[in-house]
């Protein structure tokens, strides 16, 4: 027998991929043709010897420990998100299954909740500045108007006792007024007036020759300042914020005294007198 | 037209969408052809790492059901082919393919002589040394032994190995009638001086 199957038909054979037709016709061409069944005998033996020998390499343990850690995070990621697994990537000395997942929407979750906190502590202190900027432009222009017009406080004592009942019934809210001033200080008297449409009680001390405006009203919901200081043509502006009460101190005073003035008064309102 | 990896893998038994399940039974193939390809063991383990990570990434492209092992198999023959150690073989194996890939088209040269000079009992011989064989592996250009470790090893049929290596069926079964006849050649090398000294 002068043709012999083809190498490429002999491979064919022993890896299994002739069709029906071929694998028929191959061994029909086998049973009369002892040379190319002793080359199809010795490729199927190089074929298993070879399968055999070229098993060689095993995964260390740590490698396989790692890989099934990612693959099981990696599932549980994707049954949780509700479907398969998403193209996350992953540390890969993450801690048990589910923790990597579980983290990261923690971490997500936390920082959109910052986002949102640090966007309306952003928005609320921005408010706070401008309606703080109002705020000191409308005492400094009281505070001017009441020294230009020279005019008797409506209210005029120097006894703490005489000056907050007075209010009784002007403005929706009470304050305490300081047992002891600081030196070369003393109360005049006090005015009801308005700062942004609300009831305010002007307070008018002395300090030496220097005049100062002490007003006090109800706490809006918007500043967050504590403490409040300005300076505006001389004349310097401070204050404070209680649990009620937002205070502001205007006098072209020296601002070491005016402070002292406006720390007694906020004694008084937290009952710390001094 | 459906991929090649798009059929349905042999033997699967009951499917399963889960990567784990798909993936990790690869794994020992996957790692053992990584090292035959790399021969480094550090490069291997950054191999597979590397191949594991890219298939959990593009797991959502793969269809459930499909030919999972052809699919995985294919990312690591890229990502090796992309690595240090493929790069270097490549360089080598374009000369290699250059001289030689002329004859993919046609058929392989048979050393039928060769195998006429040896007798069965020879055969067997050379075949059960384990070692031999490994050494003859070794000495493979890697197109011919990524062929060879495809078909033979990892038992996938040369449609799938065809996609898995990117290369046409007809390169497929030139490269596996090469490397079976390299195989050969080399194991006949190594056993010519016993044959002498014992004759």
């Amino acid at each position: 027998m002068t043709d012999h199957l083809s190498p490429a038909m002999l491979n064919a054979l022993v890896d299994g991929e002739l069709t029906a037709d071929q694998l028929a016709g191959a061994n029909e061409h086998l049973a009369g043709c002892a040379h190319c069944t002793s080359v199809a005998l010795h490729q199927s033996l190089l074929k298993s010897a070879t399968a055999k020998a070229g098993q060689r390499y095993t995964p260390p343990p740590q490698l396989q420990e790692r890989l099934a850690r990612l693959a099981s995070q990696e599932d549980s990621r994707g049954q949780a998100a509700g479907g398969r697994p998403t193209p996350a990537f992953a540390s890969w000395s993450m801690g048990r299954r589910g923790t990597l997942g579980w983290a990261a929407a923690a971490v997500l979750l936390l920082a959109s909740v910052s986002m949102i906190f640090v966007q309306r502590a952003t928005q609320r202190a921005e408010t706070a500045s401008a309606e703080h900027a109002a705020l000191v432009t409308e005492v400094f222009d009281q505070h001017v108007a009441t020294l230009a017009a020279n005019m008797t406080p409506q209210v005029v004592s120097t006894d703490r006792h005489t000056v907050k009942p007075w209010f009784q019934g002007k403005i929706p809210f009470s304050f305490n007024l300081p047992q002891g001033l600081p030196n070369d200080t003393t109360l005049d008297g006090a005015n009801l007036t308005y700062l942004r449409d609300q009831p305010v009680a002007q307070l008018l001390y002395s300090i030496g020759k220097h005049r100062v405006s002490v007003f006090l009203r109800q706490k809006s919901g918007a500043a967050e300042a504590n403490e409040t200081a300005a300076e505006r043509s001389g004349f310097h502006v401070t204050g404070f914020r209680t649990k009620d009460l937002e205070v502001v101190a205007v006098s072209d005073v020296d601002p070491a005294r005016l402070a002292e003035l406006v720390s007694s008064i906020k004694h008084a309102q937290t009952g710390d007198q001094k | 037209m459906r991929l090649p990896w798009k059929r349905q893998v042999r033997n699967a038994g009951p499917q399963t969408s889960r990567f784990e399940d798909l993936a990790l039974p690869l794994l020992p193939s996957l790692y053992n052809v990584a090292f035959w390809l790399s021969r480094n063991a550090t490069d291997v383990e950054d191999l597979v790492q590397e191949t594991f990570l890219k298939a959990l990434r593009g797991f959502e492209s793969f269809e459930p059901g499909s030919n999972f092992k052809a699919w995985i198999f294919r990312i690591l023959r890229n990502t090796y082919l992309t690595s240090r150690a493929g790069l270097a073989a490549r360089r080598t194996v374009a000369l290699e393919d250059e001289l030689s890939e002329s004859s993919e088209s046609g058929p392989a040269q048979y050393p039928e002589a060769a195998i006429d000079r040896q007798t069965p009992e020879t055969n067997l011989f050379q075949l059960a040394d384990r070692a031999a064989l490994q050494a003859a592996m070794e000495a493979l250009p890697p197109p011919l032994l990524e062929v060879i470790l495809l078909c033979d090893v990892e038992e996938m049929k040369y449609r799938e190995i065809a996609t898995t290596l990117e290369i046409p069926i007809g390169t497929v079964m030139s490269r596996i009638a090469r490397a079976r006849v390299a195989l050969r050649a080399a194991l006949e090398n190594q056993y010519k001086p016993q044959r002498g000294f014992s004759a």
